[in-house]
């Protein structure tokens, strides 16, 4: 389902064609330079290549004339890169290796890969496809690793406090793996972790507490609000970062007033960990070093969005992110194996609460977002508590609904829509305004996050067979009503002074921004 | 051989600039043309002339691609660089843009109803070929959305009766695709060709594909189900494709366009060579290894590149062409007799 995150903008990236699990972030349109808008205005027919000045990778190549040294499963990062000009024989011939390095010169000259970082990259799937594929050298196992060496020969008052949070769909994928079950796959880690020379692992199921609880609070006020305010309803859920890159990048204002601003479990952890946390520790937050273990790709991006860097510390609320694959590969590298460690006690981010076992929240394996908003409104609004909540599947599996009746009436329309195609009715449906939905929980993997495109994979096992198993794994975690859970109280006094503060808005919410759509070199007459 | 194709007529049908594509109505009395200068026009004959009826001219920001007559005829989709695909409703002579379909990335390739006429199908630049299904209402939803080509996607065909989807692609391949539970899937990869697939033309019959290729050959492919007698294999329970006859060494350029003749099975390249060329079968060859003889070779049937030749459904021998000349030009193809 995922595809390995390649090189951008040259990788050994193979050509095949693999349906992703994710939204394709779309960006605003390329911005040409003029070499590539004389591409762009050769339409259909295949006309000669224009000579562009060196320096821009992708620069007339794979998609015109197809010359025989690239093959054709290269596309280009318009992103404009600083490359060292070297003077070379007139027209330099490139060969790749079966390992994908390139060589100049008859073998010579072994070229340096261009490198992208995730903060330049645009997200404009320019490249192959999905920003996952973006060579994220801040983000990766290995960085982590940089940084826990670091930390061995570091003297005292420069050694990083290191912070794991793992969320709980990483947790249910490595039990599949290890064949464990979810309370010793969280010891085992923690464990793990540790050896490693990390300070603290906590669950991602905490900050998680926080997403819901500000979700279905956000949703009853804004249902309060629809007399007056047009663009109230529907609610769309934001955990997923898939959905927003796409949502700012291809929709923009038409959308995005209607997206949830709470931010997600794990936006809300790297608050917790670089405010509550830092404090409780005495020391400043840059001198945490916050990883993330996501099911995902696209919550690296999410990481490194402006709005959770402190401009005052100088530090991201999360500083990396790894995904489950990631870890997997640690494992291998340290020659472990997960069941065979000894269980560690399982961290927690309220110290004076100690935790036994992992929790987890009801409503499906991507947070539980529709089940918690659905019936904390119904009770909130209608006096009506709910139960069970029963999901009407529609078109397809990845689109179900789920409706609040009362005496015939309709009181509450809710949907879920996973996957690119649905998410696409949505906003079609939405922007000709007619959305029969009062809440859409939207997320871009097709079954949601257990299935995300970091996740690991079963060689042996088909994969719809090792999904249900993830999914059964991640379900045998004991749920708990956000309210209930305890520190989650004890928090909102004391870290944000009230439920309703300004900085409970502040720590627990966010923004979203239209991305500017760049004068297209579609209509750049040249 | 230049006998067998006759020129009937030639029409200016989008003056100073290029004529993409034309589509035939399922009953041949119409012929809808659209072209660079974003629009789609429809056109009937009065006696021997060819006049246009319409001309859809608000649709389109940018060139229309393609153009698709729903199977019952009242429905027209236009395929746009615009990144959008239109579909027209038919009120006798005046059409009617009744929804534009949004999603694509960027510049649509082609668009294609399936026979049911409740499912259509785009393809684009973005790689992707997205399957719409259309209700009662004429309203148009996203079914699936299919990434399986890694390049432009240049064409999509519907098989003639099955509820299965030919794309082909600047990736060298042609693909198929078929419904599984609720989403699509793609169930074939054809490869063989050497270069951009331009378009695709199933026979009659269905049984067989015919491609065309930026490699100046024709490819005629052939289905064979699980347990056939050819002993062909096939993994799971899906239909293998094998490439049964290659056409090469008659074309000199890109082969833009292939149509195959429901009525008489001929089949007509477009080529950038500016030429026209009809191939058939020869009669009592193997059919798990066929042979194509040219019957037709027209050089200079337009002054520029021929980008589609189109077989009128109900007239035998009848064939239009377009070019980027602007022009469309029609045809009487016969077999001479005795030769």
């Amino acid at each position: 389902m995922a595809r390995d995150p390649g090189t951008c903008p040259r990788g050994p990236t193979p050509g095949r064609a693999v349906p992703t699990g994710f939204l394709r972030p779309r960006a605003s349109p390329r911005v040409w330079g003029p070499g590539l808008a004389a591409r762009a205005a050769q339409r259909d027919k295949q006309e000669p290549v224009i000579a562009v000045p060196s320096g821009r990778p992708g620069s007339g190549s794979a998609e015109s004339a197809r010359p025989s040294i690239l093959p054709s499963f290269f596309t280009d990062c318009i992103k404009p890169m600083k490359v060292e000009k070297k003077l070379g024989r007139g027209v330099a011939k490139i060969h790749i290796e079966d390992d994908g390095t390139y060589f100049q010169d008859g073998g010579t000259r072994k070229l340096e890969r261009a490198k992208i970082s995730l903060d330049d990259c645009l997200a404009c799937s320019g490249c192959v496809t999905s920003a996952e594929t973006v060579l994220i050298t801040q983000q990766s196992h290995e960085e982590l690793r940089k940084i826990l060496d670091a930390n061995k020969t570091a003297a005292p008052g420069q050694q990083k406090l290191v912070v794991i949070s793992v969320s709980p769909q990483s947790s249910a994928s490595l039990a599949a793996r290890f064949q464990l079950n979810p309370t010793d796959t969280a010891k085992k880690l923690t464990a793990f972790f540790k050896k490693l020379g990390a300070h603290y692992v906590f669950d991602t199921a905490f900050s998680r507490n926080f997403s819901l609880l500000e979700s279905q609070r956000e949703f009853v006020r804004r249902f309060r609000e629809q007399a007056s305010s047009k663009q109230a309803l529907p609610m769309l859920a934001s955990a997923c970062p898939g959905w927003i890159c796409y949502a700012e990048k291809t929709h923009g204002s038409a959308i995005i007033p209607y997206i949830s601003t709470a931010k997600s479990p794990q936006q809300v952890m790297g608050s917790l960990v670089k405010d509550f946390f830092a404090q409780q520790q005495h020391v400043t937050p840059d001198k945490i070093h916050h990883v993330t273990v996501m099911p995902c790709y696209d919550k690296k991006l999410e990481a490194s969005r402006p709005d959770f860097f402190s401009q005052e510390h100088q530090t991201r609320d999360v500083d990396c992110v790894i995904t489950t694959g990631e870890v997997f590969k640690l494992l291998e590298e340290e020659g472990v194996s997960l069941s065979e460690l000894e269980p560690a006690p399982l961290d927690s981010v309220f110290s004076s609460v100690s935790v036994q076992e992992p929790t987890s929240h009801r409503g499906g394996g991507s947070g539980g977002y529709l089940e918690h908003v659905f019936r904390h409104a119904a009770q909130e609004l209608f006096g009506i508590h709910v139960d069970e909540v029963t999901y009407k599947p529609l078109r397809n599996k990845d689109f179900q609904e789920v409706t609040l009746e009362s005496e015939g009436r309709v009181l509450l329309h809710f949907a879920a829509a996973y996957g690119f195609r649905n998410i696409q009715n949505l906003v079609q449906k939405l922007k000709r305004g007619r959305c029969p939905y009062h809440y859409v929980e939207v997320m871009a993997c097709p079954s949601g996050c257990l299935n995300g495109g970091g996740q690991l994979k079963a060689p042996e096992m088909p994969g719809k067979e090792l999904l249900q198993h993830v999914e059964r794994l991640y379900s045998m975690v004991r749920t708990e009503a956000p309210e209930d859970v305890p520190g989650v109280q004890e928090l909102y006094e004391h870290w944000l002074h009230g439920k309703d503060s300004e900085r409970a808005s502040c720590l627990l919410h966010t923004s979203y921004h239209a991305v500017e759509k760049a004068s297209s070199g579609l209509s750049i007459r040249w | 051989m230049k006998d067998s194709l006759v020129l009937l007529g030639r029409v200016p049908a989008h003056p100073d600039s290029r004529c993409w594509f034309l589509a035939w109505n399922p009953t041949g009395t119409l012929l809808a043309s659209c072209g660079g200068d974003r629009r789609v026009r429809i056109w009937g004959t009065e006696g021997d002339n060819w006049i246009c009826k319409s001309v859809l001219s608000e649709g389109h920001q940018r060139t229309v691609r393609k153009v698709a007559w729903s199977p019952c005829g009242n429905y027209l989709a236009s395929a746009s660089f615009d990144a959008t695909t239109c579909i027209w409703k038919k009120n006798q002579d005046d059409f009617e843009c009744v929804t534009t379909l949004e999603g694509h990335e960027n510049e649509v390739k082609s668009v294609a109803w399936a026979p049911s006429g409740n499912l259509l199908a785009t393809c684009s630049r973005d790689k992707s070929v997205w399957v719409w299904e259309v209700d009662e209402e004429d309203e148009y939803e996203c079914v699936s959305v299919l990434n399986s080509h890694t390049q432009d996607v240049k064409h999509v065909v519907w098989h003639p009766s099955q509820e299965m989807l030919a794309s082909a692609s600047y990736d060298d391949t042609v693909k198929l695709y078929r419904e599984e539970e609720d989403d699509w899937v793609c169930c074939a990869t054809l490869e063989g060709h050497e270069s951009t697939v331009w378009s695709l033309a199933f026979d009659p019959s269905g049984q067989r594909l015919a491609s065309c290729s930026d490699d100046r050959t024709v490819r005629i492919w052939r289905q064979y189900l699980p347990g056939n007698e050819q002993g062909v294999a096939c993994s799971g329970s899906d239909p293998s494709w094998k490439c049964i006859c290659t056409l090469s060494g008659f074309h000199s350029r890109t082969i833009y366009d292939i149509a195959w003749c429901s009525l008489t099975g001929a089949l007509a390249t477009a080529c950038g060579d500016d030429a026209i060329r009809v191939f058939e079968e020869d009669p009592g060859s193997d059919p798990q290894q066929p042979t194509f003889s040219l019957t037709a070779h027209l050089p200079q049937a337009h002054s520029q590149d021929v980008n589609c030749v189109a077989w009128n459904p109900k007239e035998r021998g009848l064939l239009a062409s377009c070019s980027d000349d602007g022009e469309m030009a029609f045809w009487k193809y016969q077999r001479l007799e005795g030769l």
